[in-house]
């Protein structure tokens, strides 16, 4: 006798409804990551099992019309009946035929489309989330998951077994994922679990793996529809439905993978593994291998290894054991979860915050930093500037003033650590980002007194050092538990748009000492060349004595020798001196001699220009033809 | 028989468990508990204890647990005129915690700590804007300490929303607060860019002015040392030009002997030096020699 699953898959359909609702409505109270990723995949499983119900309807309208037919034909009532086409004979067959034809291969696409905008959709939202929301009401959760679970379960294996049994390939896909679901929901409450105990990302990372899962079923679906479009089609061979994942129907029913698993070690070692002893004391002690485990994980809380650098807050019920308050580096004995809890910290990290322009990933990379590039998101803070307190304000083009105030970048690392771990933890809800406002506090009060050029160049290492100082006073005033280390004021110059001028004027000073030095040089120069041409002009002076004084020896000397000459013949004396010193005296002048004296021709001579040859010609051209 | 037993031990276990987490919690140092019973506040518990804390289980009692250290957060980066009439943009981090989780419970939905922050926000920027606009910028920045009024404002600033906190009886109590920025809005750090700019050059222009001044002095005072050493050194020079003339003049009686062949030798010495180069000499056959010239071929 062949039932009716329609009500079967009626109930799967409802319940992946109804549990769908209940998982996504109590992961987003509760802020649970994991479930909200369950309730996508609840999601999908409301779709397969809407689609595989409603094709089950339509093969039981298929088969009733044949059976009416059979009825017909056996009263052979009107055999004419039969002579028609099919489409008009068998319309349930038909509908059916281009349902499986047209719907389910389009349906199967669409489900592909929104298995994978999901998953990428919940990666990059699961990608956002640095630290996850505390859970609401989380032991409530974990039992409301846990009993979702349970209900899942229960209608999943039924449906599952009855598929099985009747072999009834539409009402399998349905169950598949009532399982999957349940199995889902366990891990879920698993997750907020693990959340509860030493774990705080388990949830976030079940999350991540479920997206994963759900990639992998895409990429299935994918895979199935290209391996159907290459599907021999044999006429009276049921296919398995596109929508149906292998995937899917693995993760919910695992005991079918151990079962092709063992017929194919039957089948490799030509024996059947699966009967002999071994293998029959292992699935019967499966079960204890199960309660060991969770006995190992229990007992595994117990001990405690705290890694180099990490110190842990050891807390019983809540409260810090009494002298064992803080765990330092090695292993330690610890009552099992949860009645101890270990909170790990690492404490000997020099840990680094920024007061300012937060550091851009490819800062470190930068080779050479500008104050004209701008290299990190620019945060401008207030300075004071001395030059300008007296001036006063002055209007914006808005009519806004402008304060007498100047502008810094600033980006100052903060390098702490932890000193104090109980102070860290337990005085402040988040001491890091405390620390991060008191520096932040006392860089800004330390700069509206601070003068901008004394702080880029004299006081930059001074402010530092007050800096640093302040900054552990206001931790210490607040009981952080933590030792500031160094503030580093590198990163500390003018807003980029005024950076330019900041290197003009240094390049102005550098020129006004370039013109100083080149002055000094040429005031050098002078002076060397004063020196020297004095020591020429009194070298000169001294050569001209001393020929003077030589010439006027020798002369007197000449002329004492000359006199008895003279004196013996006067006029010859004189005629030869003066025939020896006129030849010297004239041999470089132009000498023009007339010796003519017989003609009246009038010379005229223009000795204020040279005297051209052809002048000359003319000249004597004059003189030899003279006027008539 | 045995497989049942051990399933019923593993059920048995995990029902127990699942039994203590439903019917006992846990406080940390760090937290305070809440507990209500259908929805009405019954018991406070602040600190923690040596075994866990009883319940029943939900929907009967639930269990809020709240954070009793000192959260902090910081609110929007505001505008608000100060006294002498700037425009300043002006930020504040508060560190606050509860005092009474009694009284701080039923203010905000489920003990939430985000809507206990969105209230505190909104006091502490109204106080903020307030204290902010009795002040002159000169008392926010200032170059001279003295005349700061830093940490008096931050003082200012928390009394006055600490009163509007009690007035609300929220539980709560603010342990500090700073202010965390200072800054100007986007046009008036344009004309700040422009001010800073202009001071640059002017900065710069002075730089140049004083090394081309500096430059010039250098040299005026390198063509004045220079000018006195070549003063000097021709003085010395007139002096050295004196003392041979001197000498030559000393020889001078030597050539009284015979003044006329003195004056002639000296004549000759003259011809000689002032005809020696770019001269020109038109001698007519009277001169000797040319004279000789006289009566030659050429003069018929």
């Amino acid at each position: 006798m062949e039932r009716n699953l329609q009500k079967n898959g009626l109930v799967n359909l409802v319940t992946l409804l109804l549990v769908g609702g209940a998982v996504f409505g109590l992961a987003r109270y509760s802020n649970v990551l994991s479930g909200q990723v369950a309730a996508v995949f609840l999601g999908l499983g409301v779709l397969v099992a809407f689609v595989s119900w409603f094709q089950m309807r339509l093969e039981d309208r298929e088969r009733l019309e044949k059976l009416e037919l059979e009825e017909m034909a056996r009263s052979k009532a009107s055999a004419t009946l039969f002579e028609g086409k099919d489409a008009e004979v068998f319309p349930a067959q038909r509908s059916r035929e281009q349902f499986e034809k047209f719907f389910v291969p389009g349906f199967t696409v669409v489900l592909l489309i929104l298995q994978g905008v999901a998953a990428l959709f919940l990666w990059r939202w699961l990608a956002k989330v640095l630290a996850p929301e505390p859970f609401r009401q989380e032991m409530v959760a974990m039992s409301l998951f846990a009993l979702l679970a349970l209900i899942l379960f229960l209608i999943g294996r039924f449906s599952a077994t009855i598929a099985r049994l009747e072999n009834h390939r539409l009402l399998r896909p349905s169950a598949n994922h009532l399982l999957l679901a349940a199995y889902l929901c366990a891990f879920v409450a698993l997750a907020v679990a693990g959340v509860k105990g030493e774990f705080p990302n388990t949830d976030l990372y079940v999350a991540r793996g479920l997206v994963i899962v759900l990639g992998l079923i895409a990429v299935e679906t994918v895979a199935i529809l290209i391996f159907e479009i290459y599907r021999p089609r044999v006429k009276g061979r049921v296919a398995r439905p596109l929508y149906d994942s292998r995937l899917v129907g693995v993760l919910a029913q695992p005991e079918g993978l151990v079962a092709t698993a063992a017929q194919t070690l039957d089948y490799q070692f030509g024996f059947k593994v699966s009967e002999t002893w071994f293998y029959t004391a292992f699935k019967q002690a499966a079960r204890w291998v199960f309660l060991l485990q969770l006995a190992a994980l229990l007992l595994s809380s117990c001990f405690v290894f705290v890694d180099p650098g990490e110190h842990a807050l050891l807390e019983r019920f809540g409260r810090p054991v009494a002298g064992r308050e803080v765990l330092n580096p090695g292993a330690h004995l610890k009552w099992p979860w949860p009645m101890d809890k270990v909170y790990r910290y690492r404490t000997e990290e020099i840990q680094t915050l920024r007061v300012g322009a937060p550091e851009e990933e490819d800062e470190h990379a930068q080779k050479v930093v500008l104050w004209t590039v701008a290299h990190a998101k620019e945060d401008n803070f207030l300075v004071a500037n001395r030059e300008r307190v007296d001036a006063g304000a002055t209007a914006s083009p808005e009519g806004r003033k402008t304060p007498p105030v100047s502008l810094l970048t600033v980006s100052i690392p903060v390098q702490y650590q932890i000193t104090n771990l109980v102070q860290w933890v337990y005085n402040h809800e988040s001491s890091s980002n405390l620390l991060q406002q008191l520096a932040t506090r006392e860089v800004v009060s330390y700069l509206v007194s601070a003068d901008i050029n004394e702080l880029m160049s004299s006081a930059r290492q001074e402010a530092a050092m007050l800096l640093r100082d302040r900054i552990q006073a206001a931790a210490d005033a607040q009981k952080l538990g933590a030792r500031v280390l160094f503030v580093g004021l590198q990163d500390l110059h003018p807003p980029v748009k005024v950076a330019p001028e900041y290197q003009k004027v240094v390049s102005a000073f550098h020129q006004k000492q370039a013109k100083i030095i080149a002055a000094e040089a040429e005031a050098t120069s002078t002076n060397t060349m004063a020196g020297a041409q004095a020591l020429a002009l009194t070298n000169t002076a001294e050569a001209e004595r001393i020929r003077l004084e030589l010439t006027a020896t020798a002369r007197a000397a000449a002329f004492t020798n000359q006199i008895p000459a003279y004196q013996a013949a006067p006029t010859v004396y004189k005629q030869r001196l003066y025939a020896q010193v006129f030849p010297r005296a004239i041999a470089d002048a132009r000498k023009f001699i007339l010796v003519a004296t017989n003609t009246d021709n009038v010379i005229q001579f223009d000795l204020q220009q040279k005297i051209e040859d052809a002048y000359i010609e003319q000249v004597g051209a004059a003189i030899t033809q003279p006027k008539k | 028989m045995k497989k049942n037993l051990l399933t019923i031990i593993i059920s048995a276990v995990l029902a127990v468990i699942f039994v203590l987490l439903l019917f006992t919690f846990q406080v940390r140092t760090s937290e305070v508990a809440v507990v209500t019973t259908f929805g009405r506040t019954t018991r406070e518990i602040t600190e923690p204890r040596a075994f866990p804390f009883f319940k029943w289980p939900w929907p009967i009692q639930k269990v809020y647990k709240l954070d009793k250290r000192i959260q902090n957060f910081e609110d929007k980066f505001t505008e608000a005129f100060t006294a002498d009439g700037n425009n300043l943009l002006t930020q504040v981090y508060v560190g606050w915690r509860i005092t009474d989780a009694k009284a701080f419970f039923p203010k905000f939905a489920g003990g939430s700590t985000v809507a206990a922050e969105r209230l505190l926000e909104d006091i502490v920027t109204a106080a903020k804007q307030s204290r902010v606009g009795q002040h002159p910028l000169g008392e926010l920045v200032n170059a001279d300490p003295r005349q700061l009024k830093f940490d008096a404002i931050e003082a200012e600033i928390r009394a006055q929303a600490q009163a509007q906190l009690a007035l609300q009886n929220c539980g709560i109590s603010i342990d500090y607060l700073g202010i965390k920025r200072l800054g100007l809005p986007e046009s008036v750090t344009q004309s700040v860019f422009d001010r800073m700019t202009a001071e640059r050059k002017g900065l710069a222009d002075k730089l140049d002015a004083e090394g081309q001044a500096e430059a010039r002095k250098i040299k005026s005072s390198a063509d004045l040392a220079a000018s006195k050493v070549i003063s000097t050194a021709e003085s010395k020079a007139r002096e050295i030009r004196a003392s041979g003339e001197t000498v030559a003049a000393d020889l001078l009686p030597a050539f009284q002997q015979n003044p006329e062949l003195a004056n002639f030798l000296s004549s000759l010495e003259t011809l000689e030096a002032s005809t020696r180069s770019k001269t020109t000499l038109i001698f007519d056959s009277r001169t000797l020699p040319f004279n000789l010239f006289t009566g030659s071929v050429t003069n018929k």
